[in-house]
């Protein structure tokens, strides 16, 4: 398993792009920035300016798009060069195959949620917006690593589509409309799909001013619905990789 | 040129990029469905034809559905797959090593890109109509009496421009990923040009130059002065000419290449 998941890194290293879509992750940070440089506010609450920048289209659009994205490229990789014959033959396990693709998305993911972390700092505490307090900044590191962590988890079903699939149409168009699902069900139920599920878990403490719950907060069932997902993305795609010749 | 079109027609005819894209309009119109089922609390809002009461779903307004659906597909959803579908169109005679065959024929490369993007244009119309019809006969079925006719022909009026606008809006994308030849790149770049509209929404400057709402200016789903009308519809030809450029030098690059073999 530790093989597979080093050939997997190694083979991230030819891929000018994944590096490229890792430079998203400064965007919601920067129009953070631009927001409140708009309005001319001063002395923002810490919390006010990672809500825009760390939990809003980041956790939402931005980051399940990226990840579905390169869940994509990473399922198409072997089938665009016809290596998935070869695969077999070693034999590499099709479970093993699908995890150190997964493992790879998850390590992208925390990288990708850190990264919005300190850019969400450097863009609030620089210019003066936001007062440079260590309590602040440590419950968006740890907020960040729990949206990082999760996102992964909640970006299985696609990891499964793009396996059971030879494009990547498919699972490009559905990753837009899962993303957008996710944002639309967090207003009527949250606990029907992952995204929204993840982030109800972020936001368990109820510390991220203007954000209103229409229903009942219960962390068991918004991680029992990312567990109901995930297993039924395992199953699925494990059928679908073992259809595969 | 006719041939040109009628082959790609035949080609993407053939491919399931057609039917993913139908599917993802549909699934679009059927979660803003259900988002309208929230209710709204607040003052009785106006808009133009549009109006939205106090204590009521939001679906229940006649003509919230239509007019919802517009944004959201805008910022989210259809411009990402019209790029996809633009950029892998003119990628995928190079990917598939098609282009070869067709150099042979001989074909020429520009009005056989111009073909491409005349295909995506009014793909990008007919996904825009399409989703109208979803919306309008969920109207028709909802609130069949409250429906006015002129209300129902502004949001087709809306609908048909704002095809037409996100199409020049997101041409230089389009033109762009082709050229680096990473169709992946128009998925993720247009999505987050999408979402940045949002925030160009809050300024009322940026509100009119910045294409993505600019589009809401031509459409009409925005109500403006003529003059920030004209401004947008300006943008969005400067976005079409800015394409026509970097095509341009597409085509050029592919001269050189051949040249030099």
């Amino acid at each position: 398993m530790l093989n597979l998941i080093q050939t997997e890194f190694l083979k991230l290293r030819r891929r000018k792009f994944v590096w490229f879509m890792l430079s998203t992750s400064l965007i919601m940070p920067f129009l953070a920035l631009l927001y409140f440089n708009y309005f001319g506010k001063k002395d923002i609450e810490p919390m006010q300016f990672y809500k825009m920048s760390a939990y809003g289209f980041t956790l939402f659009i931005i980051l399940p798009i990226v990840l579905g994205m390169l869940c994509t490229m990473l399922m198409r990789e072997e089938n665009q060069y016809d290596m998935l014959k070869q695969l077999w033959i070693v034999p590499v396990s099709k479970m093993g195959y699908l995890l150190s693709k997964f493992f790879v998305v998850f390590v992208y993911s925390i990288c990708f949620m850190l990264i919005t972390a300190v850019a969400s700092v450097i863009f609030s505490v620089i210019p003066g917006y936001v007062a440079l307090e260590w309590g602040s900044i440590l419950n968006l590191l740890e907020k960040c690593i729990i949206i990082g962590v999760l996102s992964a988890f909640v970006m299985l079903p696609i990891l499964a589509i793009a396996a059971s699939q030879k494009g990547y149409i498919l699972p490009a168009c559905v990753t837009l409309v899962y993303a957008f699902s996710g944002f639309i069900l967090m207003s009527i139920n949250a606990y029907l799909h992952p995204i929204s599920s993840m982030a109800l878990i972020v936001i368990c403490n109820n510390d991220i001013p203007g954000v209103v719950l229409k229903q009942e907060m219960n962390i068991p069932f918004a991680f029992l619905c990312i567990g109901i997902w995930d297993i039924v993305a395992l199953l699925l795609s494990n059928i679908a990789l073992k259809r595969r010749k | 040129m006719r041939i040109l079109l009628w082959a790609e027609c035949q080609k993407i005819r053939r491919s399931k990029i057609v039917w993913i894209t139908i599917f993802a309009t549909l699934m679009l119109a059927s979660i803003v469905f259900i988002g309208g089922l929230d209710q709204y609390k607040g003052p009785e809002v106006h808009y133009g034809l549009k109006t939205v009461c106090d204590g009521a779903r939001y679906i229940d307004n006649a003509g919230w559905y239509m007019d919802e659906a517009q944004p959201w597909a805008t910022f989210f959803v259809l411009p990402s797959v019209i790029a996809l579908l633009g950029s892998y169109m003119i990628c995928r005679e190079e990917e598939e090593d098609t282009l070869k065959s067709l150099r042979l024929i001989p074909i020429n490369e520009g009005k056989l890109t111009l073909a491409k993007m005349i295909i995506t244009f009014v793909f990008s119309i007919l996904l825009y109509l399409l989703l109208f019809s979803i919306t309008f006969l969920t109207e028709v079925i909802l609130h069949s009496t409250n429906l006015s006719a002129e209300l129902v022909i502004s949001a087709l009026k809306e609908y048909l421009l704002d095809g037409v606008g996100v199409f020049l809006a997101i041409s230089p994308i389009i033109a762009f990923t082709s050229r680096l030849k990473k169709y992946w790149l128009a998925l993720v770049v247009t999505e987050i040009y999408c979402v940045a509209g949002m925030f160009a929404a809050m300024s009322n400057v940026l509100k009119k130059l910045y294409p993505i709402t600019a589009v809401f200016n031509l459409s009409g789903y925005h109500i403006t002065t003529i003059r920030n009308r004209m401004g947008s519809i300006l943008i969005l030809l400067l976005c079409s000419c800015l394409a026509a450029l970097i095509l341009n030098g597409l085509n050029h690059n592919k001269k050189k290449k051949n040249r030099v073999r």
